[in-house]
């Protein structure tokens, strides 16, 4: 065991508990008031982290047994050669939607949801920070996803692949609107998936337990943070590659297109810039599952715990270096490729350290073999030979032979079932304890176990030479005769036995399953972290203090004194939902988050945000544009209940400690968030910029093209002179609401006004300058890289322009002064952002064809 | 975060960090003068590409051995004053990274031995 550190150690002199007992008549009352969940209808209107986080896992496995079905189907056809039981337009659309549901709408999902659910009950946080932001993204998720699930049965279903290659996936060679589907739809998903990665971060940076500092947080937070810093890094070039060819196909600018400058090989790059750290994506949060799983069923802490975070900031970083080795085969020279190969290859590296930290710790205690230990050593073997044939892919001669043969469909499953299925059955037999009155069946588990880990190897491991002896993927069919056939049977009756270990598990589950808020099945598997504390709507009576890893195994009578309320904040101070911020390295104390509960804002928000996309996806563009506008008027209305300000004076949350129950600034759980979102947003800039660079670098002559003109210096000169401008006199406004005696004055809507002016002016004079030297948007890849980075520069300035005027009603209103001043911080960040961004573009825009001089 | 926590955060994966940098550049350059038919350009007689990879690797393992070395010292200066346990973590866990970035960097510069810039 760790040695526990000195408890206590926060300002308090006192040897015992935080909080006296018995605890104050109604205390406890008033705690499980705040948090009791809506009834009847509204009861979709939850937003309690074990609420939404269910219905999140729910649905997540939903699209597992959808995406599974169109799998049989797929397995169906191939099972005898020259089969007509699918023809071979819906075998495409079998194929995308096979591959598209499994990532998008279950595998990043599926670990985002157990997230929600998991992270705040491990880290003894009451909810995450952003309750109402996790239900928007699940509601966004779920409207969107079926409705993009069922445009299957209408024959409307993407069919050019889950990657989606252009030319084939343009409007010339598809014209019908299957491909839109995947570029509205899942642009959008994606979208949901940031939400849920902003949450994350800030969840794991400041809702902890007091105590948990950065060396006691559960592995499982650790990959949770890479995790997310992983999508905000990575998602923004799927979301911008799909604005591109979207806009591509809608408005005809031809990012992709050969013949008028574009080039299909930018898409291959923005989307396996995302595409790789994607599996990884996938894979880390299912390394954290195993790194809780594993300790608890050896008994025994986990070995090697700073190796292991050494090897999720490293697969983190490194993730982002393989993209080109899905491009192996597109004749880049072959010293571009030797840097790819070697990413390729050191990424094995630390996803070999915690294979052996794992099997240390197995070794260094008894191992239990349960249904999820038994799911762990099924992922072990599965995904050890997926890794192998990963480094085997992963040298571009032996890539060129296999490339887009069955040898690469059996390698991506043994990763992906590997890595990240088996995992997430094992989570489901270790945690259900957390969520229902019963555990599963460890009979039925081990049948589901023997099912599935048979089933993938028979299906799979054949394919590995039904590849290399020549079968490529994605074909309906094939000829008899060429040595396919038997593996071909043998792999779809694997599929058939996996779908059978799935259909056991469902039926254990229908069986067992019943949720609990307060009375679960407890902590069955002698675990030694926070979620297996006894809980309710509130997660935990009291935060704990703890003072190792392993506090449930350290702190023997931890669970008790957590319920009875001996710690801290063992009620509610506001009387409404609260979470206690902690600082982000020591999980000291620093002040009361003030929780929104339960509202329709977030449903109606992200079901508009849906209609939007998906209505925009069929052309109808004027009843899209209205769901457009409501859903930003929900997202106001959501966020007008927000920023509640100090309405009491700091609390006492037990020990003497004492802290506010409202901040403002660096210290704010908002501010940390929009930071993020800053990050996201230079991310997408970032790609767009690196898109205008590929495309300068393949048209050699033509940058810009003949007969097109760059705009006068004057222009984009004035038009920085107000960006500055407007951001000079943000910061002025920032000045004049400083200080403490709740001030408010009249300059400071005025000034906002005023530099809203100066920012939508500089962006109006930059498109009227290029507008007037009649580029065309349309006519060459320049023009389309031009316009497509004023277009996100105008999408920003329209987005701060709502922002300060919602701003300025606030001060309307009397919300906002220089106490109450979150929202102000808040557009200011995003105010600078927008302001650099436009600088920026600027630069790029009218400087780098004149650096260039056409070459 | 404060300043200080700014920088443990930062000389723990400045190693990585190094590696993106090493990695950019070297892709950037080749994949430039690859693209535009400018794979015999030279500079002071050295022919750029492989230039650029030594140069690039050089700099950037310096900077990562430096970030190693100094987070050893600080993970060992442990035993001389306390520090709270995420300090020490931090520390260690910036040693190790930093140690796995210098062979990374040194994996990603060999290619300019062994490869043909452009073929």
């Amino acid at each position: 065991m760790n040695a526990p550190e000195s408890p206590r150690s926060f300002g308090r002199n006192e040897p015992d508990y935080p909080n006296p007992l018995p605890r104050p008549e109604g205390e406890f009352e008033a705690l499980q008031k705040a948090w009791k969940a809506p009834s009847g209808l509204s009861f979709i209107t939850a937003v309690n982290n074990t609420y939404v986080g269910l219905w999140y896992i729910g649905t997540a496995f939903l699209f597992f047994i959808l995406a599974g079905i169109l799998a049989l189907i797929m397995r169906a056809q191939l099972a005898l050669p020259e089969s007509n039981l699918v023809g071979h337009d819906l075998y495409n659309q079998l194929f995308t939607m096979h591959g598209t549901v499994m990532m998008f709408l279950f595998a990043v999902p599926a670990v985002e949801a157990a997230s929600v659910y998991l992270l705040p009950n491990m880290q003894a946080a009451r909810d995450l920070p952003f309750p109402r932001l996790s239900a928007y993204a699940f509601w966004a998720y779920f409207v969107g996803g079926l409705v993009f699930f069922g445009t299957i049965f209408f024959g409307l279903a993407p069919n050019g692949g889950w990657f989606m290659y252009p030319p084939l996936t343009g409007s010339k060679y598809s014209p019908a609107e299957n491909a839109d589907w995947w570029l509205l739809g899942i642009g959008f998903i994606e979208i949901s998936a940031i939400a849920g990665a902003i949450e994350i971060i800030v969840g794991v940076m400041k809702t902890r337990a007091v105590g948990m500092s950065l060396d006691k947080l559960p592995i499982y937070s650790w990959a949770m943070l890479v995790f997310a810093v992983m999508i905000v890094i990575g998602f923004p070039a799927v979301i911008l590659a799909t604005l591109l060819l979207e806009m591509e196909r809608a408005f005809g600018w031809p990012f992709f297109i050969a013949e008028r400058g574009g080039d299909p090989l930018l898409w291959q790059h923005l989307f396996w810039f995302f595409g790789h750290p994607e599996v990884y994506i996938i894979f880390l949060p299912a390394t954290g599952m195993v790194s809780m799983i594993v300790p608890t069923m050896a008994q025994t802490p986990l070995v090697g715990y700073r190796l292991i975070v050494l090897a999720l900031v490293a697969t983190g970083f490194l993730s982002f270096g393989l993209w080109v080795h899905h491009m192996f085969a597109t004749g880049l020279p072959k010293m571009s490729l030797s840097f790819f190969s070697a990413a390729s290859t050191a990424v094995a590296v630390p996803s070999g350290i915690q294979v052996f930290a794992w099997i240390a710790t197995i070794a260094s205690g008894r191992m239990k073999l349960t249904t999820p230990s038994l799911f762990i050593i099924g992922f072990l073997f599965i995904f050890t030979l997926g890794g192998l044939t990963g480094v085997m892919v992963a040298m571009a001669p032996f890539d060129w032979q296999a490339h887009d043969s069955y040898f690469v469909v059996a390698h991506l499953h043994y990763v992906l079932i590997g890595g990240m299925v088996f995992p997430l059955f094992a989570a489901f037999y270790y945690w259900m304890p957390v969520a229902s009155k019963y555990p599963l069946s460890e009979r039925l588990g081990r049948w589901v176990f023997g099912l599935m880990f048979l089933g993938v190897n028979v299906t799979f491991l054949p394919m590995h030479i039904t590849g290399l002896i020549g079968m490529p993927r994605r074909v309906y069919t094939y000829p008899v005769g060429m040595g396919w056939d038997t593996l071909n049977v043998v792999s779809t009756i694997g599929a058939f036995m996996i779908a059978a270990g799935v259909a056991i598990f469902i039926y254990d589950l229908a069986r067992k399953f019943r949720f609990a808020s307060d009375d679960n099945a407890g902590n069955v598997w002698n675990a030694s972290t926070l979620e297996w504390l006894p809980n309710g709507n509130y997660n935990t009576r009291s935060i704990p203090e703890v003072v190792s890893r392993d506090p449930l195994w350290d702190q023997p009578n931890l669970s008790k004194d957590v319920e009875e309320g001996r710690y801290y904040l063992p009620g509610t101070a506001t009387g409404g939902r609260e979470a206690l911020v902690t600082s982000p390295f020591d999980a000291r104390p620093q002040y009361i988050l003030q929780v929104p509960g339960p509202g329709w804002q977030p449903v109606l928000a992200a079901v508009f945000t849906a209609a939007f996309f998906l209505l925009l996806t069929v052309k109808f563009v004027l009843t899209s544009v209205v769901c457009g506008v409501i859903a930003v008027g929900c997202v106001i209305w959501w966020l007008w209940e927000t920023d509640p300000g100090p309405v009491r004076p700091p609390a006492d949350i037990g020990g003497g400690i004492v802290v506010p129950v409202y901040v403002t600034g660096p210290a704010n759980h908002s501010w940390w968030a929009m930071i993020v979102l800053m990050v996201v947003a230079g991310m997408v800039f970032t790609c767009l910029i690196f898109s205008y660079l590929f495309l300068w670098l393949v048209n050699p002559g033509a940058w810009p093209p003949q007969n097109v003109r760059i705009p006068e210096w004057t222009w984009p000169s004035l038009a920085a002179f107000l960006y500055c401008g407007s951001a000079v006199l943000i910061a002025a406004a920032s000045r004049q609401l400083r200080g403490e005696d709740r001030r408010s004055p009249i300059s400071v809507p005025i000034l906002i006004g005023v530099a809203l002016l100066f920012l939508c002016g500089g962006s109006a004079i930059d498109l009227w300058a290029q507008w007037g030297t009649d580029l065309s948007p349309s006519a060459h890849a320049y023009g389309a890289a031009v316009y497509a980075i004023m277009s996100l520069q105008i999408f920003f300035v329209l987005t701060t322009l709502i922002m300060g005027a919602y701003t300025i009603a606030r001060w309307l209103a009397r919300r906002l002064d220089s106490v109450r001043r979150t929202t102000f911080d808040n557009t200011m960040l995003f105010w600078y952002y927008t302001v650099g961004q436009g600088l920026v573009a600027l630069i790029v825009v009218h400087c780098f064809p004149r650096l260039t001089g056409g070459i | 975060m404060s300043g200080r926590r700014t920088g443990q955060v930062l000389l723990m994966v400045a190693g990585l960090i190094a590696w993106a940098v090493q990695f950019t550049i070297i892709y950037a350059v080749t994949s430039t003068l690859c693209g535009r038919g400018w794979a015999d350009a030279a500079f002071l007689g050295f022919e750029i590409v492989p230039m650029t990879i030594v140069s690039a690797t050089l700099v950037t393992f310096s900077a990562t051995l430096l970030a190693a070395v100094w987070s050893f010292r600080n993970h060992r200066r442990k035993g001389e004053q306390p520090v709270s346990g995420a300090d020490s973590f931090m520390n260690h866990v910036a040693t190790l990274i930093n140690g796995l970035s210098l062979v990374i960097i040194l994996w990603h510069g060999i290619s300019a031995f062994i490869l043909p810039a452009c073929a």
